[in-house]
């Protein structure tokens, strides 16, 4: 009895240190340029956007919510205006179509009528611009399962890298200029091996990019003192 | 009994399957905001045709499924409510209305001329895709056609989920909020409509057209004074 629970909790022990070695199998770069110093005052928010898809941009739509929670919690959190509520607010001047590209259209922008007056009642100081996604690079491998009357059962052994690569430019909306830019290329390779059971080690590429780049934003903006 | 039984499970299965291979999308008109744009003074009529009360868009996906979008009366309420933002006073007309039974500076008629979506296993993307195409027609007071403009309108949105739905939805919304922000923008730079305040066109300036009371136009009228232009936005600085 005694025999069979310590084989069954150094095999416990060995499949968790293998999952913990597999799984953790993430390489992660993270970098920013400053243009400018930063700094958030009482009140200030920042607001995390999309890139344009009329500018090729793919970033997903669950990569932003992730950085917009990500950047509005912990210990050095940021007060965020979530991306609907400042789109609306701005109304048509941030759609896809019509967003500024670059930081010199802001002057103009915000000479428009209503459009400085929403972003001060909102509190918006930063504008955080993602720009990147997250693709398969490479896989590899080979699994084949099989099930008849007396059961089913996979063998074999897959693999697949992902590449998060995302870049963060920040914009001033105090001095209408970029203040600069964060970026975070992760890279992770998954496995699945099999052997009646499939057991699947999946290395959360994106999530982890999401919270390396939101960390270096938080970082970023709170880092200087604000001008 | 047991035949009876037996019948209905692969009718089930088959009902299940042929489920499967067709999706409806439901489309409530999305709220567009209230815009950051002035007013133009004008007093226009907007004759909203029957389609845009129940216009529904069905395509089959070569080999996978038909999709059938239902835009329901969202193109009345869109266009009722962008040109509420856009114009000092609107004046809504029905396909049987007579324009002469009403006084307004401007008439525009606007047609839903294309209506386009791409899925994934199209595109060879994870984003679903919309375009849609309005063609308004302008006229003056008297009855003239002052422009024609074409607005191209695009909306994407990443896959979600499983069945695809929601993201074809939100694409459609986009594409529908991209339109309500190029007729904000462009409308007046491309149709020349705010000029219509001060009256009707000269006619003795050009052979227009004019309209005809409640008949709808030919889809091959283009003119030779229509103003046609495909979006994109512009400074008016220029």
């Amino acid at each position: 009895m005694m025999n069979s629970l310590t084989q069954l909790s150094a095999r416990g022990s060995l499949a968790a240190l293998l999952a913990i070695v597999l799984s953790s199998c993430v390489t992660a770069r993270v970098e920013d340029a400053r243009e400018n110093p930063t700094g958030l005052k009482e009140g200030e928010a920042v607001v995390v956007m999309a890139k344009s898809y009329h500018q090729g941009n793919e970033t997903e739509a669950d990569y932003i919510e992730c950085v917009e929670n990500a950047v509005g919690r912990g210990s050095q959190r940021l007060r965020v205006v979530p991306n609907q509520q400042f789109v609306d607010a701005l109304f048509p001047w941030f759609e896809p179509r019509t967003a500024p590209a670059d930081t010199k259209g802001l002057v103009q922008l915000m000479e428009r009528p209503g459009v400085a007056e929403a972003v001060q009642r909102m509190g918006v100081r930063y504008i955080i611009w993602l720009d990147g996604d997250t693709s398969r690079v490479a896989q590899g491998g080979s699994l084949s399962c099989a099930a008849g009357p007396g059961g089913g059962g996979c063998f074999g052994f897959a693999w697949w890298q992902n590449d998060a690569d995302y870049e963060a430019s920040v914009w001033d909306l105090d001095g209408y200029e970029s203040a600069g830019t964060v970026t975070a290329d992760f890279s992770g390779t998954s496995f699945l091996p099999a052997l009646v059971v499939p057991i699947p080690l999946i290395a959360r590429t994106q999530s982890k990019a999401c919270k390396g780049l939101a960390n270096q934003l938080k970082l970023f903006i709170i880092g200087s003192d604000a001008t | 009994m047991i035949a009876t039984n037996r019948l209905k499970y692969p009718v089930i299965l088959i009902a299940l399957l042929a489920s499967g291979c067709s999706s409806t999308v439901a489309f409530d008109f999305p709220t567009i905001p209230q815009p950051h744009v002035e007013k133009l003074p004008l007093i226009v009529a907007l004759r909203i045709p029957d389609e845009f009360y129940n216009f529904v868009h069905e395509e089959n996906v070569l080999g996978k499924k038909t999709w059938s979008i239902e835009l329901g009366a969202s193109n009345a309420t869109f266009f009722k409510q962008v040109f509420g933002y856009m114009f000092d006073k609107v004046i809504v007309l029905g396909p049987d209305d007579d324009a002469l039974d009403y006084v307004f500076d401007a008439l525009v008629e606007p047609r839903i001329e294309g209506f386009e979506f791409s899925v994934p296993n199209q595109s060879k993307t994870d984003a679903f895709a919309v375009w849609i195409r309005y063609r308004m027609q302008v006229f003056d007071s008297a009855g003239t056609r002052a422009s024609t403009w074409t607005v191209s309108a695009y909306g994407k949105s990443q896959k979600e989920g499983m069945g695809g739905s929601n993201s074809l939805r939100r694409a459609a919304v986009l594409a529908m909020r991209d339109a309500a922000a190029l007729i904000l923008l462009q409308m007046n730079k491309a149709t020349k409509i705010g000029a219509l305040a001060d009256g009707p066109l000269d006619i003795s300036d050009f052979d227009a057209p004019k309209m005809v009371e409640n008949v709808s136009f030919e889809e091959d009228d283009d003119d030779n004074i229509g103003i046609f232009a495909i979006g994109g936005i512009e400074s008016d600085d220029e």
